[in-house]
């Protein structure tokens, strides 16, 4: 700079020829040339400005335009904040030094904040009044921005950490970023999984500017591809003026951007597990230049609101996901238990602690074996021992008491509980009370034994009537009919077994079932006797008995001719029934030489099943049957 | 060998299938010296009568005819059980004894009785 300044030809202007430039001037110029830092005098009434090399390149473009103009030309941008400051050293003698000073620029209409050290030293002259002015000046914007930036994530760090809704961080993030920087809109959005469409969730608007909060869905092409591909490799967006920035130009975004209101923007994306997730963006209605500072600012801040909202999103998670397990756990009907490897109970749900009829708190701590039949106690060890060399899941029945003693059947699946390095650590097992299915199940099982023993008896029943029926030397039709009506007894006799009643089945009904099929008329039989009812085997035993008895009276007895009769009486003597057949007006009655069937069974079905004797009665004047039973008592078949 | 004149004691609750089982005895030639419909019964008989084997019915009007089983066999008397259970319902206590499923035929009572005595 001492070439150029030498080189000029000063002679027209304030400062007058070099040769005739005072002695002071001369010094303090040479002291500025020499300094290292930016360092200038500003000379005479005016101010007149000459500088160094080092102030030379804070000038930029202006240089040399500047050299040996007024401050107030130079300076103009910040001159509203020096003037009184050169009025002191010039006026009134004094140094004037200033720390960290902020000092608003506005260059060809950009604006940004700038932060100095100066100093403006007062060079009296020849006449001992102050000629001029040395001025050293450092930027100190990055320092104090750096300082700022600490100071504010410190902050930051703060408010987060009283939060927990991942809404309320952002919000609060935004807040304090947007106050600190005085930009007109800051926003935060996040991309979807497939890179299509931004959700932007919040924005904090100061209110300048016209712009608004613009939360809501978009799709990335609206920003331009460009757009989203730089942010997509991590790097940030920085746009002082859309007017001039080369990704602005492509696909008329800048007039797009512009009628949006943006003329400014900052925008520093998130990468997370290699991908674009979420950008944070700041947006200004005028041309800004950004600062390096702001821009590390905002990626910290970016980088810090991400992770603690991440953080807070996965502990959500986590919470609606231990609600919802929880919920399943309490309201299931199945048991649910878990234990620690010694089978120490850890837990249970009310399932559990309802079929164990005690309360969780005086399970939980207590041993499995505590509860388990010593057989079943056994059994899971064996299937403990069983995971634990093979894994997987058993699947097997225990047997267990509940605290009142009550034994039940658990059928139970359970698996081991591994820790982060596959270590078991637990069981866990669900389980199903199946006591009362088992009981079921051995019950139907008899049930079904006892249908086929009754069926197998049954079928010898119809066999004994198919060989008695069917005997040597019968005639085949006779035998044929015979066997029918005998068959025809018998189910008669099983419908009075399976009656829904069976208390109303009265000895008087039975009797009208066994002769049901001889169609005599009304007056040819008289049935009398006190009302009693009789258990199910003597009832069928009578039905058959009298079913012979009705059979024999019709093919040789009392109704086998006309005006034939039989007269059917009982009656209840001292706890006995005392019961008569007898048959009148018949054709003359002969003793059989070999008694039939039909004979033979009555003797032995009523003499075993009513637990009495039976007297068969060949009288000439007609046949009779007299049976003398027990009406209660252990072998009676008789009940009242 | 005949089974001519060889005594049984029959034990069968329901009266058709006791007087069909008594006719097949008798078409084999045996005699049968008493029968029982019920365990108060058979018990008694096996004290009271004379016979060389016995045919014993499982269940007795819903009573498990073992305790005549036991008594038979300490008495070392042969028996063939009958049952409508099948093979299901058989006494492990009596394995073996011959059994016979109802209803049977002549010849399956023909070889459970030649079974029993070792003819």
């Amino acid at each position: 700079m001492g070439a150029m300044i030498r080189a000029r030809d000063w002679s027209g202007t304030e400062f007058g020829p070099i040769a005739d430039w005072p002695q002071s001037l001369r010094s303090a110029l040479s002291i500025a040339l020499r300094s290292p830092g930016g360092a200038a005098i500003f000379w005479g009434p005016d101010h007149r400005f000459l500088y160094n090399d080092s102030w030379a390149a804070l000038l930029g473009q202006r240089h040399p335009w500047a050299l040996g103009r007024r401050a107030d030309e130079v300076l103009v941008d910040i001159w509203p904040g020096l003037e009184k400051q050169f009025q002191h050293a010039f006026g009134d003698g004094e140094a004037v030094n200033m720390v960290d000073t902020l000092l608003e620029r506005n260059l060809g209409g950009v604006r940004f904040a700038s932060w100095w050290s100066y100093s403006l030293l007062p060079i009296a002259g020849e006449d001992g009044r102050i000629g001029g002015v040395l001025g050293q000046a450092r930027e100190t914007t990055d320092s104090v921005l750096r300082r700022q930036r600490d100071a504010l994530m410190v902050r930051l760090g703060d408010r987060l950490r009283l939060l927990d809704e991942p809404g309320d961080m952002l919000a609060a993030a935004l807040d304090l970023l947007a106050a600190e920087m005085g930009v007109a809109r800051l926003g935060y959005g996040e991309i979807d999984e497939e890179g299509r469409t931004i959700d932007i969730l919040a924005c904090a608007c100061s209110g300048s500017g016209g712009l608004d909060d613009i939360s809501g869905r978009y799709s990335v092409e609206m920003a331009g591809n460009d757009f989203h591909a730089v942010l997509g490799r991590g790097e940030t967006i920085r746009i002082d003026d859309v007017a001039a920035d080369s990704i602005m130009s492509a696909d008329g975004l800048a007039e797009r951007y512009r009628g949006l209101g943006i003329v400014a923007a900052l925008v520093v994306p998130v990468i997370s597990a290699e991908r674009y997730r979420a950008m944070l963006f700041a947006h200004e209605s005028h041309p800004r230049r950004w600062q390096d500072g702001e821009q590390a600012l905002l990626r910290a801040a970016t980088d810090q609101l991400w992770r603690e909202m991440s953080r807070a999103r996965a502990q959500r998670a986590l919470t609606h996901s231990e609600e919802r397990y929880r919920r399943i756990f309490e309201q299931a009907n199945d048991v649910i238990l878990t234990a620690d490897l010694d089978q120490v109970i850890t837990d249970v749900n009310p399932a559990a602690a309802s079929l164990i009829e005690a309360a969780r708190e005086s399970i939980v701590g207590r041993s499995m074996h505590e509860f388990l039949t010593p057989h079943s106690s056994d059994q899971a060890r064996q299937m403990l021992r069983q995971k634990l060399d093979h894994g997987g899941t058993t699947h097997h029945e225990l047997r267990l008491r509940s605290s009142s003693g009550r034994l039940m059947t658990w059928e139970i699946n359970s698996t081991l509980t591994l820790d982060d390095r596959g270590e078991p650590v637990g069981l866990h097992a669900i389980a199903r009370d199946v006591t009362e299915r088992r009981v079921a199940e051995e019950r139907q099982r008899l049930l079904v034994n006892e249908l086929n023993h009754r069926v197998k008896n049954t079928l010898a029943v119809v066999q004994g009537l198919a060989l008695q029926s069917f005997a040597d030397g019968r005639d085949p039709a006779e035998s044929r009919t015979a066997f029918q009506q005998r068959l025809a007894a018998l189910a008669a006799a099983h419908d009075l077994l399976t009656r829904e009643s069976w208390e109303g089945a009265t000895l008087s009904e039975l009797i009208r079932e066994a002769v049901g099929h001889l169609n005599a008329q009304e007056e040819r039989l008289t049935i009398e006797g006190p009302d009693a009812t009789l258990g199910p085997k003597a009832a069928v035993s009578l039905v058959m008995a009298l079913h012979e008895l009705a059979t024999n009276a019709a093919k040789y007895g009392a109704l086998s001719r006309t005006g034939g009769k039989v007269e059917i009486h009982w009656r209840i003597d001292a706890e006995r029934l005392r019961f008569e057949w007898r048959e009148r007006d018949g054709p003359p009655v002969a003793r059989p030489e070999r008694r039939g069937f039909g004979l033979r069974m009555i003797e032995r079905a009523l003499a075993a099943d009513l637990g009495g004797t039976v007297a068969i009665d060949f009288a000439p004047a007609g046949f009779a049957c007299r049976i003398d039973a027990r009406l209660t008592g252990s072998g009676g078949g008789l009940k009242e | 060998m005949s089974l001519a004149g060889v005594r049984v004691l029959l034990v069968e609750d329901e009266a058709i299938i006791a007087m069909t089982a008594e006719d097949m005895l008798d078409e084999l030639g045996c005699t049968t010296v008493a029968t029982s419909s019920n365990l108060a019964d058979a018990m008694a008989a096996t004290e009271a009568s004379d016979f060389d084997i016995a045919l014993l019915d499982i269940n007795l009007n819903g009573l498990d005819s073992l305790p005549v089983a036991d008594r038979l066999r300490e008495a070392g008397l042969p028996f063939v059980f009958t049952t409508g259970y099948g093979a299901a319902g058989r006494s492990h206590a009596h394995a073996e004894a011959p059994l016979i499923a109802k209803p049977y035929q002549l010849h399956d009572l023909e070889k459970a009785i030649r079974e029993a005595l070792g003819r």
